[in-house]
């Protein structure tokens, strides 16, 4: 899809890109990371040619850029900053269509395309369409800043801190917005951010680059777990192994739960009981209602009054989450094993902290 | 108590009490002729005690009113009464004049005194504070402000005024009058024209050119120091030079006094505001919103006539509207070097000691310095796009 090749960026004597090489892959997102001052925001602007690269080529589709002009080239790239810069006197749909008005659709494409594109960012068309930029919130300007990014549909994104402007809890959920409208439109992204969770969440591929040159390229789980350099090794940190955490869903070493019945009988759950201490207790919908222990089991004449009953939304952890988050709940909960339930709150599996053991020696290998 | 029921309207109680001191002092003078020494006399001297009376309760009504706590009450009350001192004041100054010219020569004259003036002045005081307290209420505030004027140009066009010697001056000269006023209006115009379209440009160049920034505004604000009647001086000699060197230019009318060197010092004073607002509009536009215009394939011309120019306008506007103002003063000086305009009624009225025909100039200036500047703020307020609007929707 996009090819970088031997792009060097000089400013005087300093070099701010130095032969770089990089290649995309289409519907991949890729993410520029790397100090301050390390030429990912650089190599960002020569792909849409805001800066122009002192040597080097970089192809699109096996187009060389420099063989298009710079506007119509930029026509067909989103672009989508920080500080996102909507034009305060442009209401939030006016700002959508600019660049379908630049390509000169016509009135009733562009309306049904920025209302389209205001629905898939979570925000209400009649809510929103009319509004001016100075009457948003900074997740909501960001949010209108990608939707603007998106709106003649490119196949390409470039992105340069899109979610650094807001607080960390409304970051979270853009990021997690992001990736669910990743998997839809299957867009080739170039991110550049200097957060590494951020980096490890939304990244098929890392790109760390130190004083204007490529130093690792790979995926974030090779990243984590076999870092190229000192370099890289220090900048991804002590916690790396909990950093991979995160890249794993619970989904994949969910196991399935030791649970029975609320009304089993006693001699039955004793039996489920055989391997460990304890058991689930879900009710006729497979919801979770508690669990039981073989001690108490034995005194009772029923599960149903032998069962501590618990809140799913306290103890039990959602089939999206990453290894990361049972890890944390685990310790914070002081539980070698947590159930995980789907949507509707009915008992999935369960997951011990030696599948989480398992998972990261499994990963590191 | 009295500390607390004061400050609800501070403003209006100072105009009001600027109202009650105006009864002490002359509203009337006679003179027995245009430029003879004149007799001061009182408002109930001239009037009568009754409508001396009335002028005071009205007054009263105002301060006290000026302590009311309910906002649009206390501006309602407030607009109303200073429009009826507004209103008194005018017929009484009329009618008042009739009366003491009665049984005198036919060249004696009436000319208003400090006492009218200063209740003019406070009347406006506590008109502007009542305005503010009527926010939101757009048609009384209309109203409130236009009342007394609207009371004023009937009164004159019903030849009310006739006997003051302010209108004795104009009468004999109205063809001179229409021909300075209509100069006045073409030299400040004009000058502030010229003056929008090089200001505008020099302040584009100054925004896209380091070199040029520090040069431009350095003689902008150099200029901006020197005396208008230095510069206005200033300017004959050279002009004069050139004519003599190239009789052509005297032919298209440039020559050392008159118009020429007029228009040129107008030229000049309009540029500092209009040069500094061009600058700051373009200037303070968010670098990421054309940055953005730039990564999503707008061309640079695109960005300056789609983003710029509606972003910096209303700027560009205001220091239009601070160079017209200014410039409605200024052209009055250019009188001195035979440009013509309202000054002329000024210096001739200073030469002739008569301070009515000074006040036939300067009386027109302030109310076009107005008219100029309500006009242009409405301008400034259409040109502001409405996501930048304060206080809207």
């Amino acid at each position: 899809m996009i090819r970088l090749e031997e792009i060097t960026k000089r400013y005087g004597q300093t070099a701010a890109v130095d032969n770089l090489s990089l290649e995309v892959g289409k519907g991949e997102v890729c993410v520029l990371i790397g100090p301050s001052g390390c030429g990912k925001t650089t190599t960002l602007r020569m792909i849409n040619r805001l800066v122009e690269p002192t040597s080097g080529r970089i192809f699109i589709d096996g187009e060389n850029t420099d063989h298009v002009r710079p506007e119509k080239l930029r026509q067909s790239i989103g672009y989508a900053i920080q500080s996102v810069g909507l034009f305060p006197h442009m209401t939030v749909a006016a700002n959508i269509a600019v660049v379908p008005e630049l390509l000169h659709w016509d009135r009733a494409r562009i309306a049904s395309r920025s209302k389209e594109l205001l629905t898939l960012v979570g925000l209400s068309p009649e809510e929103y369409a009319g509004k001016y930029p100075g009457q948003l919130s900074g997740g909501e300007a960001q949010r209108i800043g990608v939707a603007r990014a998106l709106a003649a549909d490119p196949p390409m994104l470039l992105m340069d801190e899109p979610f650094g402007a807001v607080d960390p809890l409304t970051r979270e959920r853009l990021q997690a917005q992001f990736v669910g409208i990743q998997q839809g439109l299957k867009k080739t992204v170039i991110l550049v951010t200097h957060d590494l969770d951020e980096a490890i969440r939304l990244a098929d591929r890392i790109a760390i680059m130190e004083a204007g040159r490529l130093v690792q390229y790979d995926t974030p789980e090779a990243i984590l777990s076999r870092p190229a350099s000192k370099f890289v090794h220090d900048f991804v940190g002590t916690d790396r192994a909990l950093k991979r955490l995160s890249r794993i869903s619970v989904e994949n070493v969910l196991r399935p739960p030791a649970s029975v019945g609320i009304d089993a009988t006693v001699e039955s759950a004793v039996s489920a009981c055989d391997e460990c201490h304890w058991v689930w207790v879900v009710d006729d919908t497979s919801r979770l209602v508690g669990w039981v222990d073989r001690n108490s089991l034995s005194a009772a004449s029923s599960v149903r009054d032998s069962v501590v009953t618990v809140n799913p939304n306290d103890i039990a952890l959602a089939s999206t989450a990453t290894l990361r988050e049972a890890l944390s709940r685990m310790l914070g909960q002081g539980l070698k094993s947590i159930p995980v339930v789907d949507r509707d709150s009915r008992l999935v599996g369960e997951i011990a902290l030696a599948d989480i053991e398992a998972a990261t020696s499994e990963a590191g290998a | 108590m009295f500390r607390r029921l004061v400050f609800r309207d501070s403003v209006a109680f100072s105009g009001s009490v600027v109202g009650l001191a105006s009864l002490l002092f002359g509203w009337l003078t006679v003179k027995p002729s245009r430029v003879a020494a004149g007799a001061s006399f009182q408002l109930w001297e001239g009037a009568a005690w009754p409508v001396t009376l009335l002028m005071a309760a009205l007054w009263l009504v105002c301060l006290t009113a000026s302590t009311l706590a309910r906002e649009r009450l206390r501006g309602a009350v407030l607009g109303i009464t200073a429009n009826l001192i507004l209103a008194t004041a005018f017929v009484v100054a009329g009618r008042a004049a009739g009366q003491l010219l009665e049984g005198q020569d036919t060249i004696a004259r009436v000319s208003l005194g400090s006492g009218f003036w200063l209740a003019l002045g406070g009347a406006y005081v506590v008109v502007f504070s009542a305005r503010e307290s009527l926010r939101g209420l757009r048609f009384s505030r209309y109203l409130v402000s236009l009342a007394g004027i609207v009371t004023f140009i009937s009164l004159l066009a019903a030849g009310w005024f006739d006997r003051l010697s302010i209108l004795q001056e104009f009468s004999g000269r109205e063809e001179r009058f229409l021909q300075e006023l209509n100069r006045h209006v073409l030299l400040f115009a004009g000058s502030v024209s010229v003056g929008t379209v090089l200001g505008v440009l020099l302040g584009v160049w100054a925004t896209r050119s380091r070199r040029a920034e520090r040069p431009i505004f350095f003689i902008a604000n150099i200029t901006q120091t020197i005396p208008s009647l230095a510069l206005f001086g200033l300017l004959i000699a050279p002009l004069s030079a050139l004519s003599f060197a190239y009789p052509f230019l005297r032919d298209i009318g440039i020559r050392g006094v008159g118009v020429t060197p007029a228009v040129i010092a107008l030229v000049i004073y309009s540029l500092l505001p209009i040069v500094r607002n061009t600058y700051v509009g373009l200037r303070q536009v968010d670098p990421a919103a054309i940055d953005a215009g730039l990564g999503m394939g707008m061309t640079r011309r695109q960005i300056f006539r789609r983003i710029e120019v509606p972003l910096a306008a209303p700027l560009v506007l205001e220091g239009v509207r601070t160079a017209s103002v200014q410039s409605v003063g200024l052209t009055a000086v250019a009188a001195l070097i035979g440009a013509g305009g309202l000054g002329w009624f000024i210096f001739r009225g200073v030469g002739q000691q008569a301070p009515d025909l000074i006040l036939l100039g300067a009386i027109p200036i302030i109310v076009l310095a107005l008219a100029v500047d309500i006009l242009m703020r409405g301008l400034v307020r259409w040109a502001t796009p409405r996501g930048l609007r304060r206080g809207e929707g």
